[in-house]
C-alpha cells in the first residue's frame, strides 16, 4: 500500500464506525418517524398508508391541544426561571468582591446531577396536599392558600414545570456565568466611571453581550420544555384527565400503551417540527450579528 | 458614613438573594435527607421542616429488604460504564479525523454529527423499539447502551473536536517525519494530550446514563436488568405510601452522583461550557 492509501484507510477506520452508528441509530429512525406518521400501523403487521389521517386526527384530539399548551407553558417556566433568575444569580456571582463564589455555584448545580425520577418523587412529597412542604410553609407564614398542587386544573402544569426548572437551573447558570466572565473588564470600568448604577450597567452591557450565549440557553430551555415527559409520567401520569399531557406523553401512550404506532409517530413528528420551528426562530431573532470584542 | 451604608446595602443585595436561592436549591435535598429518617406522621404533620426527632434507621434497612439496591446499582453501573467506553472510543476516533486529518467532508460530517445535540431522544423511540425488536436487543444491557451512545456522540464530538483543534500542528508533523503511522500518532501522542477532555466527557456521559429513564423504561422490562431509575419507579408503585422508606431509597440512589459531582465539578462545568460554544 502506498502512504496515500494507508492514510485513506486510516481515515475510514476512524470515521466510518461513528458515522454509521449515528446514522443507523439516530438519523434513520427520525426519517422513519416521519414516514410512519402517514401510516396506520400497529408495529407488528404491515403498515397501511393513510396519508394525513393521523394528523387530521391529532388536530381534532383534545389531548393534542392540551399537550401543545402544556409544552409551551413548560418552556415558558424554564425560560423565565432558568434564564431570567439564572442571569440575576450569575450577575450577582460575578461581583468581584463576592466571597464563596465556588460554594454558591456548586450548591446551585447539585440538583442537576439528581435523577429525574428522584426529583419527581421529591416534588410529589413537596407538593403533597396534606402537610407537604409548600402547603406547610404557606400555613407557617399564615397564608390561606393551600392547594392540591399537582391535581389542580390550573396549578398542575405550573407545579410540574417548576420542579423541572428547579432541577436544571444549574446548567443554565453555569453557561450564563461563564459567558459573563468572558466580557472584558474595561467595559464595566468605563461604565462605573460614568457613574452608571449597578443593575442599569448590567442591563445595558451584560445582557446585550450575552445574546450569543442566550441563543444556546434558549434552545435548550425551549426544546427541553416542549419535550417534557418524565416529570409528568412520574408525578401525575398525564392526569387528572388530560391536564398534564405533553406531546411525548401522547406519543408514549399511543405507541406503547395502545399499540397505535402510526398515531404516536405523528405526535413525535409534530414535536420535531415544533422544536425545529423554535430553533429557527431563535436563530433568526437572537444575536444575528456576531459580537467581537 | 453614607459610603459605608451604601456598601452594606450592596452586600445585603448580593448575599441576600444568593443565600435565599441557596435555600431553594439545597433545602429540598436536606428535607429529603431528613424525611428519609422519619415516619409518615412526622413527615407530613408533627415535624414537617426540621431534623428527625427520632432517627429511624430502620427506614434504610426496610428499604434494603424490599428494594434490590445492589442489583439496580450493578445494572446502572454496567450500563453507564458501557455507555462511557463506547461513546469515548467512537467520538475520539471521529473527532480526531474531523479535526486533524485532511479530507473533503471533514467539516460537513462534523456538522452532521453535531446536529444530534438538538434532537430530542424521544422522537426516535418508536422506530428504535422496532429496530431493537428485530435485532432481539430488547431486555439486554445493549438495548439501552446503544441509544445512549448514539445520542451522547454529538456532545462528545463537540468537546473532543474543540480540544483536538487547539493542539499545535507541529506535533504530528515531527512525528510523521520520524516515521510514525497515523495510528501511532493517534494512540501514543494525541489521545494522551486530550486526557482532560476525556475526563470531562466521561463524567458527563456517566451522569446522563446513570439517570436516564425513558429509553430504559421502554427497552427493559426484565426486572433483573432494570436500572436504578426504573427500580425507583417500581418501588414507588409498590411501596409509595411508606414515604420514609421511599426517602431512604432516594437518598441511597442519589449519593453516588453527588459524590461524582463534588469530586469532578470543575470538569463537568468545563464540558458544559465547551459544548455551548457550538450554537444551533
Amino acid at each position: 500500500m502506498t502512504t496515500k492509501q494507508k492514510y485513506n484507510l486510516a481515515l475510514l477506520v476512524f470515521t466510518v464506525p461513528t458515522l454509521l452508528f449515528f446514522s443507523v441509530i439516530v438519523v434513520f429512525p427520525i426519517l422513519q418517524t416521519f414516514q410512519k406518521s402517514f401510516f396506520d400501523w400497529d408495529g407488528l403487521t404491515p403498515a397501511t398508508f393513510i396519508g394525513f389521517d393521523n394528523y387530521v386526527r391529532l388536530w381534532g384530539d383534545d389531548d393534542f391541544w392540551v399537550s401543545i399548551r402544556n409544552g409551551l407553558i413548560f418552556a415558558l417556566v424554564l425560560v423565565v426561571y432558568q434564564i431570567g433568575i439564572g442571569t440575576l444569580l450569575a450577575i450577582a456571582l460575578s461581583t468581584k468582591s463576592l466571597r464563596g463564589k465556588k460554594f454558591f455555584r456548586t450548591s446551585y448545580f447539585v440538583p442537576v446531577v439528581l435523577s429525574g425520577v428522584v426529583v419527581s418523587q421529591l416534588w410529589i412529597a413537596i407538593y403533597n396536599t396534606d402537610g407537604g412542604l409548600i402547603n406547610s410553609l404557606l400555613s407557617l407564614f399564615g397564608f390561606n392558600y393551600q392547594q392540591a398542587w399537582l391535581s389542580g386544573e390550573h396549578s398542575s402544569i405550573w407545579a410540574i414545570a417548576f420542579s423541572g426548572a428547579w432541577h436544571h437551573l444549574g446548567i443554565q447558570l453555569v453557561l450564563i456565568y461563564t459567558a459573563i466572565k468572558s466580557i472584558p473588564e474595561q467595559l464595566y470600568e468605563a461604565a462605573t466611571i460614568d457613574g452608571a448604577p449597578f443593575w442599569k450597567m448590567h442591563w445595558k452591557i451584560t445582557v446585550p453581550l450575552l445574546s450569543e450565549a442566550y441563543k444556546f440557553c434558549l434552545i435548550i430551555a425551549i426544546t427541553g420544555g416542549l419535550n417534557a415527559f418524565q416529570n409528568m409520567f412520574v408525578m401525575t401520569n398525564g392526569g387528572p384527565g388530560n391536564i398534564s399531557y405533553t406531546l411525548t406523553f401522547m406519543m408514549y401512550k399511543a405507541a406503547f400503551r395502545s399499540g397505535e404506532y402510526g398515531y404516536g409517530s405523528a405526535a413525535a413528528a409534530v414535536l420535531v417540527l415544533e422544536c425545529l420551528l423554535f430553533t429557527i426562530l431563535i436563530n433568526k431573532f437572537v444575536a444575528r450579528e456576531k459580537i467581537n470584542y | 458614613m453614607i459610603f459605608l451604608l451604601k456598601r452594606l446595602t450592596t452586600r445585603a443585595l448580593t448575599y441576600g438573594p444568593l443565600s435565599l436561592f441557596l435555600l431553594v436549591s439545597l433545602y429540598p435535598l436536606i428535607w429529603l435527607l431528613f424525611y428519609s429518617f422519619k415516619d409518615n406522621e412526622e413527615i407530613f404533620s408533627t415535624n414537617v421542616f426540621g431534623i428527625p426527632k427520632h432517627w429511624r434507621w430502620e427506614n434504610y434497612s426496610n428499604a434494603f429488604d424490599v428494594f434490590d439496591i445492589v442489583g439496580y446499582f450493578k445494572n446502572s453501573l454496567i450500563v453507564s460504564i458501557g455507555t462511557v467506553v463506547f461513546t469515548v472510543i467512537l467520538a475520539l476516533m471521529f473527532s480526531y479525523a474531523a479535526a486533524r486529518m485532511k479530507w473533503r467532508f471533514a467539516n460537513a460530517s462534523r456538522v452532521y454529527m453535531t446536529s444530534g445535540m438538538f434532537i430530542p431522544m424521544q422522537i426516535i423511540l418508536i422506530p428504535l423499539l422496532i429496530l431493537e425488536r428485530t435485532l432481539h436487543l430488547q431486555n439486554s444491557y445493549l438495548a439501552v447502551i446503544v441509544p445512549y451512545v448514539a445520542f451522547q456522540l454529538s456532545f462528545a464530538t463537540i468537546i473532543f473536536y474543540a480540544f483536538f483543534k487547539s493542539l499545535p500542528y507541529e506535533i504530528e508533523e515531527s512525528a510523521a517525519i520520524d516515521g510514525a503511522s497515523v495510528y501511532t500518532i493517534f494512540f501514543k501522542i494525541m489521545v494522551p494530550l486530550v486526557k482532560p477532555a476525556i475526563a470531562s466527557v466521561s463524567i458527563f456521559v456517566f451522569l446522563f446514563a446513570w439517570n436516564e429513564f425513558l429509553v430504559a423504561l421502554i427497552m427493559i422490562s426484565e426486572n433483573t436488568l432494570k436500572t436504578l431509575p426504573l427500580g425507583l419507579l417500581y418501588f414507588q408503585t409498590q411501596f409509595g405510601s411508606d414515604w420514609g422508606a421511599m426517602g431512604a431509597v432516594m437518598v441511597i440512589s442519589t449519593i453516588p452522583t453527588i459524590i461524582v459531582y463534588l469530586l469532578f465539578s470543575e470538569q463537568i462545568e468545563k464540558a458544559l461550557t465547551v459544548s455551548s460554544a457550538v450554537k444551533g
